[in-house]
């Protein structure tokens, strides 16, 4: 270590900070600029229009009326901007005087396909959507206002064409499982790579202890309060800066800054209540018809005893504003929610503050942090024997409690106390030099810790699991250290008819993440006892620390404003990687072509407005789990001595997986911009896939993991938005999006096919996972089934298409209706619950739907009775088709007049329900739930592919009233 | 234990990428490269002190692990045991329904294949790679490591008829595995009693009665009446049938209802099952004097080992088992129930042991019905023939043998038939062996009525019969390895 140098740094690294908590003085000589942005076509007032002034730093948003006033906007001619989604921006020239009040009247085309739009995930440097050669999604803070929910999985729900976003359960703290263009790997979780302000962030979608299929989800945590915008790339061309780490696509989480201005006040006050979906519950009548017969138990047992009514209490305040040299936005949450099952509930405090100074007029530094503290109150749920729902859905409560009857049962099932506490930071910040007004430098950093600590506590006497009472601890802490640098060069032609832009840049990251769990069994005394009471304690460590880094060059070349060509390139290194494998080399190409600026274009007057159409290729990588790579030995204490057996067998050219996609498709606004069509196809390669190959039993050894597959998805991605209506009084549009996805494996590499979980498998020809069960045949030719064997049903766990409607609905100034429904199709799902109760000699699917459950037949042709349900298997699958309602926006902004005698600018009061209605092909189970019982917080590389649930309770219907009121 | 420590400077693309990109490389307190594999890798081992030292605990660990499945996995083939609820494969139930899928299991419970391999593959490492260049190896470590590369062998070779012994290797059929076992058994002797008798055991399915007998004998003059057990402990690996047999979550393991009375045997999860014991050298002599036609012999030596199986430790124990089968009918559970072996054998009070929480005098090392003076009644050679397997039967209950016993072998997993190129489906070890003689299905484990008791749970039938009675099968079909 050279000390010196360091030093250095770390006082560059100092000034830097000095200069940002110095910010400049504000101009002495200002005006003032007021104005209104109104529809162009209809008259309509437009709120929530972003106002800013280029080159000061000033700015306001748009009232309810349209109007708008930027106070201090120095002295001299002034372009004053308006971006407002769904609009194409514009800018007219004002000219500020000393003292006085400029007025400027903005009247706003519609933009279906917002091709002026800038973003940055994807590129080197911000650049127009016009110019990109791939999909991008954005989803903006107005639209995320307008949504009812809390993280940031439910905000993708439908809103992005090429996702698929299944919900995981009712429980608290757990979340959605997320997939972009189908599965690309078998080995490990599909979920996107998620940065918050450029920090690399925990995606983990199970960090707790199992307590039944459903664990809690670090995306849980990842609130909608505060968010400024959110930009997603799913692969492809667009992630191939993001290296040996995106092909699962990446979402970008922006949050909020303040703008120049006054100070602004903003309280949300929110009540609600969920009530919970029974239509996959079916009590006692099934589960316990003897007793309902004889009467000694209701036929509404649970309806009366366990589900409840939730509540929701959620206050958030924030404060933003700012000068020319400094915004800020700083903000503060607290929710409270008691779930619909006993002994559910969350709370969760959330602080956060985000600013930017204008340290010079070169300099910019950003800087944000985020503290959110959760807690959850969960039960066993999504498992067979200690879980209150299954056991009484099944029949089992009786026999695995041990009670003489449903009320004791249900007092031992409801006895343990599963309690988790999430402690979540996230800091990021960074600084822009803009040296001169075509190049720029960039540096950031930041980092992101999350530690969970989980407590199961089972008393004693809790028959299901350890009669004399069992305390488990889990902790988890997740620390990601994210560093990146970058600059670029802008240069046009004087004629404007080249433009080029070129970037060059560095990402690093690093991991660590630490699990310690502990079990502590045989309790003397009830209470709640410590671990250093109990009989027995044992404990296990894991450990596991990587880092990636990569340098990338990023080239466009933008010709007569409508052609754009675009190459890139990112070189990836990681400790992950084998040791005879250096540097990981992902190219990137595309075309983008505004072939609606040609002369030749027909438009067929306002028909035809924009067209643009685009083609790209792009590689993205997968990494392996750290440290496979190397043989390594595992040792287990084992009558006081620590005993060695060979674990990893190693391998020196472990690589990551690398996907090549070739994607083309158009962003086109029809019909004077009411119709935007946003249209991708897109083929994705996946070579190199890693697959856990055992190696030959002989050996001793156990799996490792080998770059040896291929697998293949196709499809299409449509997104589309109709403005149907749009008169001064009255808007009405509708949109929505669709995809499609042909998932297959396309080459085992040699390696024998096997399961991801114990009924979903990988094989040559078929889709990642496809059912592979036990399946009644005839095997003699008499027409009656006699034997069984594991067969393929032809269906695969996850939905060959998926998409959704949305609406949106404006009346006058103050009422506005917003809805989104959502389906997927295409997928079978599987029912462990009905599994569970044949062991109670109970047929669900009979009872219910009178569907008869194969029956055995001997050779001679005579009934053996039922098949067992292992041989059965393929009788608890059913068609996955699903259709919900997800939501419903009803706001009402109240007259300027009346919130001013509250002292407030705005008032906004709303209503929302979430999850109101399901339809499914079948009848037993939701099959949006995804049960995630096949993975484990410290199994690593565990593919989640949903589509099989025990008995699960469905995301509950959600009803929130609410108020904001801003100062 | 030496951690590997990868810093950046063994990665020179990465520290380059690094400096390059953030200038801050000189920092070594900031570098970010430095990951450590918190298990010990190849490189850690080539620096620990006493390798061969270190490495034998995992070996006796995973000859524990070997003793489980092969305690779960024999009893639950053979007629012992059947299987109820959903802890454990109910194919076993019926072994020729058994494929390498269904053994394809790693865990200590259904992972019999692999644990033989795995002992054997790290026992072979230990000898082979470790100790000759470990200069602190004691010549008693080695020893030991070859007593369990010969158990590995063993037992592979009992229950299966072939399994590769090398990477990519061909099939070595199990009577080579036997004498490779009782190779490195020979090189183990120095080890103790535990090697005599398994050479005597070993020499057993040689089918070797001069061989068989001197170790059988030279065992008991090591120690008249010994027994080694393989212990377990309740926080890592603890007795697996135990989980099975007494915790009984999901009703797993059943008696067949002539052997209740030797049901649950292992009380707590850190009991010891038996390797090896005083008894079988009785056995095995009784069973050479037997072939060679010496009925007085072989009967002093069955009194013997009943002798000395009845003079064994035993243990109280509250049994609240409800006994059910699959659909949660009852088994037999009252000592007031008779059973009788198969139709044409009597009735015997007895067998069936109370099971309604009271406390019970338990066997936990051996147990027997017969006793030594009905054996100095028989007076037919298939008389004796079946008091003998009725006694291998009953005193190595829950040892892992029976399904050898009865001539049963299992296939090999289906992952080293998928990754070895030169073993096919349909070779020798690849399916099942189930002899003619053993009934269908899970007919083994079956006895009428099904369940003595109505629908409330009362008593209403005392006398069950056993659909076969196995031991007179297999003196029918005079199985013994000294044919």
């Amino acid at each position: 270590m050279d000390p010196k140098r360091c030093s250095n740094f770390l006082l560059a690294l100092g000034a830097a900070l000095a200069l940002g908590a110095a910010p400049v003085a504000v101009e002495a000589q200002t005006g003032t600029v007021v104005g209104q942005v109104v529809d162009a076509q209809s008259g309509r007032p437009l709120s929530d229009a972003q106002v800013s002034v280029p080159g000061t730093g000033r700015g306001s948003l748009s009232n309810s009326a349209g109007r708008f006033t930027i106070l201090n906007v120095p002295v001299g001619s002034r372009d004053v901007r308006i971006d407002l989604i769904g609009y194409s921006s514009q800018t007219q020239s004002v000219s500020v005087s000393a003292g006085q009040t400029a007025t400027v009247t903005f009247r706003m085309a519609q933009d279906a396909i917002a091709l002026e739009e800038l973003v940055v995930t994807g590129v080197g440097q911000e650049t127009e959507r016009r110019k990109l050669s791939t999909s991008v999604d954005v989803i903006s803070a107005e639209e995320i206002s307008q949504i009812p929910v809390t993280s940031v999985d439910q905000l993708l729900q439908g809103r992005v064409a090429g996702a698929t976003v299944n919900a995981q359960s009712a429980q608290a703290g757990t979340a959605s499982l997320i997939n972009f263009r189908g599965v690309s790997s078998v080995f490990g979780s599909q979920t996107p790579v998620i940065y918050v302000d450029g920090v690399r962030v925990d995606n983990s979608q199970a960090t707790a202890a199992g307590t039944g299929g459903e664990q809690s989800s670090a995306l849980a945590d990842l609130l909608t309060s505060d968010i400024e915008r959110v930009e997603i790339t799913k692969g492809g061309a667009a992630s191939t800066l993001y290296g040996s780490d995106a092909a699962t696509g990446v979402i970008q989480i922006f949050t909020k800054r303040g703008r120049p201005g006054e100070t602004r006040l903003t309280f949300r006050s929110e009540v609600g209540y969920d009530q919970p979906e029974l239509k996959y519950m079916f009590d006692t009548p099934i589960a316990f018809p003897d007793l309902v017969a004889d009467g000694s138990a209701s036929s509404t047992f649970m309806e009366d005893n366990f589900w409840r009514t939730g509540t929701s209490v959620n206050n958030y305040l924030s404060v933003s504003g700012g000068t020319d040299a400094m915004t800020y936005n700083v903000s503060g949450r607290i929710q409270n929610e008691e779930g619909v099952q006993p002994k559910n509930e969350s709370t969760i405090y959330a602080v956060r503050g985000g600013l930017q100074a204008n340290v010079s007029e070169k300099v910019t530094v950003n800087a944000s942090g985020n503290y959110t503290r959760s807690s959850y109150g969960r039960l066993f749920n999504g498992t067979a024997i200690a879980d209150p729902l299954t056991t009484f859905e099944v029949g089992d409560a009786l026999f695995f409690s041990g009670a003489d009857d449903l009320d004791e049962a249900l007092d031992v099932f409801l006895s343990p106390d599963i309690n988790e506490f999430v402690n979540r930071f996230i800091f990021g910040g960074n600084v822009t030099w803009q040296i001169t007004p075509s190049w720029f430098a960039k540096m950031g950093t930041g980092l992101d810790y999350r530690g969970n600590q989980q407590r199961i506590l089972e008393p004693i006497g809790f028959t299901p699991g350890e009669p004399t009472g069992q305390l488990t601890r889990f902790d988890r802490t997740f620390t990601s250290f994210t560093i990146d640098a970058a600059t670029g060069y802008s240069w046009s032609s004087e004629d404007g008819n080249i433009g080029n832009d070129i970037a060059i840049g560095g990402q690093g990251y690093r991991e660590d993440l630490s699990i310690i769990s502990s079990t502590g069994t045989g309790f003397a005394l009830p209470g709640a006892p410590d671990f250093d009471q109990a009989a027995d304690i044992t404990s296990a460590e894991f450990n596991r620390e990587v880092f990636s880094g990569g340098v990338y060059v990023d080239e466009t070349l933008d010709l007569w404003n409508r052609l754009t060509l675009s190459a890139g390139v990112r070189f990836d290194g990681s400790t992950a990687f084998g040791d005879e494998v250096n540097v990981e080399t992902y190219p990137k190409a595309g075309v983008a072509y505004l072939i609606s600026n040609e002369d030749f274009f027909p438009t067929f007057g306002t028909v035809v407005n924009q067209f643009k159409l685009r083609a790209a290729y792009g590689e993205t990588g997968k990494p392996p789990s750290p440290f496979t790579k190397d043989r390594s030995f595992n040792a287990v204490s084992f009558r006081g001595e620590s005993a060695p057996r060979f674990s990893n067998p190693g391998n020196e050219d472990l690589r990551p997986e690398r996907t090549s996609t070739v994607e083309a498709g158009f962003d086109a606004s029809f019909l004077n911009n009411r119709l935007g069509i946003d249209f991708t196809y897109f083929d994705a390669t996946t070579t190199d896939a890693l697959f856990f190959v055992p190696e030959q039993p002989v050996t001793g050894q156990g799996t490792q993991l080998r770059n040896l597959g291929e697998i293949s998805n196709k499809g299409i991605e449509l997104a589309w938005s109709l403005q149907l209506l749009n008169r001064s009084d009255f808007a009405w549009s509708v949109g929505g999006t669709y995809q499609t996805v042909d998932n297959e494996v396309t080459d085992m590499g040699g390696a024998a096919d096997f399961n991801v979980t114990a009924q979903k498998r990988v094989t040559e020809g078929r889709p990642v996972g496809a059912w592979y069960v036990g399946t009644p045949f005839d095997s003699n030719g008499d027409g009656l089934d006699d034997d069984s064997e594991l067969r393929f049903t032809g269906g695969q766990p996850t939905p060959t298409s998926s998409g959704s409607f949305n609406t949106n609905v404006r009346i006058g100034q103050s009422w506005s209706i917003s809805s989104l429904a959502d389906f997927a199709r295409g997928h079978q799902v599987f029912d462990w619950g009905s599994v569970w109760s044949t062991f109670n000699g109970i047929y669900r699917r009979e009872e219910l739907e009178g569907v008869t459950f194969p029956v055995r037949h001997r050779l001679d042709g005579t009934e053996a009775g039922k098949f067992s349900q292992s041989a059965a298997r393929a009788a608890f699958i059913y068609d996955g088709d699903w259709f919900k309602w997800r939501e419903v926006s009803v706001r009402y902004e109240v007259p300027e007049r009346m919130a001013n005698t509250l002292k407030a600018n705005r008032g906004t009061l709303y209503v929302s329900g979430r999850n109101l209605w399901i339809w499914s092909a079948n009848g037993l189970i939701d099959p949006e739930l995804n049960g995630l019982s096949s993975t484990g917080a410290a199994s690593l590389g565990s593919l989640s592919l949903g589509g099989e649930s025990s008995i699960t309770a469905s995301v509950p219907r959600r009803f929130r009233f609410g108020v904001e009121l801003v100062f | 234990m030496n951690k590997r420590s990868q810093r950046g400077s063994r990665r020179p693309v990465l520290g380059l990428l690094l400096i390059s990109t953030l200038g801050i490389g000189a920092c070594d307190f900031l570098d970010p490269t430095a990951v450590e594999n918190p298990q010990t890798t190849s490189e850690d081992l080539l620096n620990a002190k006493n390798p061969t030292t270190s490495l034998l605990p995992g070996l006796r660990a995973e000859f524990a692990r070997l003793m489980n499945t092969t305690a779960v996995v024999s009893e639950v083939v053979s007629d012992n045991y059947s299987i109820h609820g959903t802890g454990l494969f109910k194919e076993w139930d019926s072994p020729r329904r058994v494929t390498p899928s269904i053994m394809n299991g790693t865990g200590d419970a259904t992972g019999l294949y692999w644990h033989t391999q795995e002992l054997r593959a790290l026992a072979t490492f230990v000898i082979e790679d470790i100790a000759p260049n470990d200069a602190t190896a004691l010549a008693e470590e080695v020893a030991e490591a070859h007593y369990l590369r010969g158990m590995a062998l063993l037992i592979a070779s009992e229950n299966f008829s072939g399994a590769p012994l090398v990477e990519d290797g061909p099939l070595v059929p199990a009577a080579q595995m036997l004498d490779l076992a009782i190779e490195d058994l020979n090189a183990g002797a120095s080890f103790g009693v535990a090697t005599t008798a398994a050479l005597a055991r070993a020499y057993r399915w040689k089918g070797d009665r001069g061989a068989a007998t001197s170790a059988a004998q030279a065992a008991l003059g090591q120690d008249g009446d010994f027994v080694v057990l393989q212990e377990y402990d309740a926080v890592s690996i603890d007795n697996t049938p135990w989980a099975f047999l007494v915790n009984r979550a999901l009703q797993e393991m059943q008696p067949l209802p002539r052997l209740d009375f030797l049901d649950p045997k292992y009380l707590d999860r850190e009991q010891g099952i038996a390797v090896a014991k005083a008894e079988e050298m009785h056995l095995i002599l009784a069973e050479v004097a037997m072939a060679g036609g010496d009925m007085t012999s072989a009967k002093a030596a069955l009194r013997n080992a009943i002798t000395m199986a009845k003079s064994r430790g035993t243990a109280t124990f509250s049994d609240g088992d409800e006994r059910l089968n699959a659909d949660l009918t009852i088994r037999p559970r009252d000592a007031s129930i008779t059973v009788r072996a198969d139709a044409s054998s009597p009735y015997r009070a007895g067998l069936v042991r109370d099971r309604n929480g009271a406390s019970i005098t338990q066997n936990v090392i051996s147990g027997t019905s017969l006793d030594a003076d009905s054996v100095a009644a028989l007076t037919t050679a298939d008389e004796l023939w079946h008091a003998l397997h009725l006694a291998r039967q009953e005193i190595l209950f829950l040892e892992g043998r029976r399904m050898a016993d009865l001539g049963i072998r299992m296939p090999i997993m289906l992952d080293e038939i998928d990754a070895n190129g030169t073993i096919n489906t349909g070779d020798l070890g690849t399916n099942p062996v189930v002899p003619a003689y053993i009934p269908q299905d899970d007919e083994m484990d079956l006895y009428s009525p099904a369940s003595p008791y109505d629908d409330g749970g009362n008593l209403i039938e005392t006398q069950v019969t056993i659909q076969f009675d196995m031991n007179r099968v297999l003196t029918q079909n005079n199985v013994t390895p000294f044919n």
